[in-house]
């Protein structure tokens, strides 16, 4: 018999797929891989996972161990080798189930299947002085070398933590940088014109899910305790939508009135706007657009799978102004393309393609987003800004931009909230959600009524 | 030791029923120590001794837990179910979905004709099914749950050589 596939060649194919090509995402690669070895044992499944996940999001710590025992610096090393080494040092500190010798053996066996015979001294050689060695490694200190020693330990490039430690502070930065590199959970939104909350709770629990009520809004849980969401029926039949926290209270200070008409400039995956849809119990109408036919197809599959008939799915550029929009919304929702600074602890990876630059350019492209689509707002409509980003310059700094610039004014969001994310800010009408400090994402949202 | 042709589908000797040993000797062992160093050249998990042409009741086995030598196997207990891609040496270059016990007891032979007991879970207890049934002439192709595919379709193109 053949053997099997073998589940690290697995990991070590995506993460070269990365460590050689910029503009693949992790998450997809990674989502493709466990949907085409479908057959795996939940075990294996789980490992590729977590260590495909772990080693990417502790890159630069890896790195850090690895030159401290490799002559040839990370830098310098080929790819192959580098994301072997990679992967091995995180199953060593990591990964207690699995004993040192399987991880430098495995790591030997797979140098040597990748056509580097004559590197597997080295990597043997490596892994074993880091196993030996471990409890010796000196890292950057915490007083004398903040900006290095936040860098390292979360593995965040030094000039974010930098940025961070400037407008947050030291303590709020490593808070942030802690909870990035916690497990995130998965929670869902009951679509509540479909079924009850109580209802699918039911359901969940017939389908051995583990359901957990949150706080807020209504008619949100965590979800655990499954293998994949496609096996299950309720997640099949659009009874529920996965959605963040922080995403869900757009629905929320949305204040959605029944017959509204909303249009979403930038809406791929969908999430807000059928949170929207669905709240609008079958009246009104929601337009979900976004830029490319393949974004708008995961929409269209997102409507589908919900079953909602108050929205399409429509491709068109937020860039472009339409004329006919002009004037229709009753509520307008710009959750523009951004940082995703916010996000990091799902999508661990974008931390390492951001540059200083690039933060710039999406601030410019918000604001030029916001100036185009600004008219498509009634007098006395709302128009709600959203990022998944902590960054200030595409938040607030934006948002007071804008209202500058247009006949806007914020409106207090503090009747849509729960009271314990009520601030002198959300008093005004928005709200920064700072992971580490909320139970969510780090997020940005505010509400602007136009004037009459 | 040397390295053994193995044998391919089409080929008579993979439909044949294989014989029982009824005593070492030193061509049998000579066989088996050659039936191993094939499949490890091969990236085996496991071969039968028809694959080398000999119809004789000997598997060897190794599903990453260390070489197993089998004379004279019998499946004396099975439970459970796995479902997933297998594929032979004798198959080249194809894989399919075959459903197998999710657990195997066998009882043996060793190279030294002592009975002893063999338990295994997921991949071993597949090698086990895999290998048992071509020592009575059957291939797992007869077995595949839908259509036999390509290796390279299912796993995707295996890494060009890397020179920098």
């Amino acid at each position: 018999m053949t053997k099997g596939i073998n589940i690290r060649e697995l990991i070590l194919g995506i993460l070269l797929e990365i460590q050689q090509n910029d503009r693949q995402y992790a998450h997809i690669l990674l989502r493709d891989v466990l949907e085409k070895y479908q057959y795996l044992d939940q075990q294996e499944r789980a490992f590729i996972k977590r260590v495909t996940e772990g080693t990417i999001e502790n890159r630069i710590l890896l790195d850090y161990i690895i030159d401290q025992f490799s002559k040839t610096k990370t830098a310098k090393m080929k790819p192959v080798i580098l994301c072997i080494l990679r992967m091995s040092v995180y199953q060593l500190f990591f990964m207690d189930s699995v004993p040192a010798s399987a991880v430098c053996n495995e790591a030997v066996k797979l140098a040597e299947k990748k056509h580097f015979h004559n590197l597997k001294g080295f990597v043997n050689g490596v892994l074993r002085n880091i196993e030996r060695s471990k409890a010796q490694i000196q890292y950057p200190d915490a007083k004398e070398q903040p900006k290095q020693y936040l860098s390292v330990t979360y593995s965040m490039p030094e000039w974010i933590v930098e940025k961070w430690m400037t407008e947050y502070g030291f303590d709020m930065t490593e808070k942030m940088l802690q909870s990035f590199l916690q497990s995130s959970r998965t929670t869902i939104r009951c679509n509540q014109s479909r079924v009850s909350p109580a209802e699918l709770e039911q359901q969940l629990e017939q389908e051995h899910v583990k359901v957990t009520r949150l706080l807020y809004p209504e008619g949100a849980y965590e979800i655990s305790g499954y293998d994949h969401l496609g096996a299950l029926q309720s997640f099949r039949q659009g009874l529920f939508q996965v959605q963040d926290v922080s995403s869900m209270l757009i629905g929320e200070i949305a204040g959605v009135k029944p017959e509204s008409h909303v249009i979403d400039v930038c809406a791929a995956p969908g999430g807000k706007a059928i949170c929207i849809a669905d709240q609008l119990q079958g009246t009104g109408h929601v337009a979900a657009r976004d830029l490319s036919e393949n974004k708008t197809q995961f929409i269209k599959d997102n409507i589908e799978r919900c079953q909602l008939h108050n929205i399409e799915a429509v491709v068109q550029d937020a860039l472009v102004h339409d004329e006919a929009s002009i004037e229709k919304a009753d509520i307008l929702i710009a959750d523009l393309p951004c940082s995703g600074l916010g996000v990091i602890g799902r999508k661990s990876d974008i931390k390492y393609h951001l540059s200083e630059q690039q933060l710039g350019e999406l601030a410019a492209l918000q604001r030029e987003i916001l100036g185009t689509v600004q008219d498509y707002v009634k007098p006395g409509g709302i128009l709600i800004y959203s990022t998944c980003t902590v960054n200030q310059e595409e938040n607030v700094d934006n948002l007071m931009w804008f209202v500058n610039h247009y006949a806007y004014q914020l409106d207090s969001i503090d009747s849509y909230l729960p009271e314990e994310l009520h601030s002198e800010t959300t008093r005004q009408g928005y709200l920064q959600l700072l992971p580490g400090e909320h139970d969510t994402d780090g997020f940005f949202m505010a509400r602007l009524i136009r004037n009459k | 030791m040397a390295i053994r042709t193995i044998r391919e589908i089409g080929d008579p000797v993979l439909t044949k029923v294989c014989k029982e040993v009824t005593e070492m000797t030193p061509r049998l062992r000579t066989l088996i120590d050659d039936m191993l160093e094939t499949m490890y050249e091969a990236e085996g998990a496991g071969l039968a001794a028809p694959q080398v042409g000999i119809l004789k009741r000997i598997v060897v086995i190794d599903a990453g837990d260390g070489p197993h030598v089998l004379v004279n196997p019998r499946i004396v207990e099975t439970s459970g179910e796995q479902t997933g891609n297998e594929g032979c040496l004798s198959v080249p270059g194809k894989t399919g979905v075959v459903t197998r016990p999710d657990y195997v007891k066998a009882v043996a032979l060793n190279e030294d004709m002592q009975p002893y007991e063999l338990e295994g879970t997921q991949l071993l207890a597949r090698a086990i099914c895999h290998e048992l049934e071509h020592l009575d002439g059957k291939l797992y192709v007869d077995r595949v749950e839908g259509k036999l595919m390509d290796v390279r379709d299912v796993y995707g193109d295996d890494e060009e050589d890397e020179d920098e």
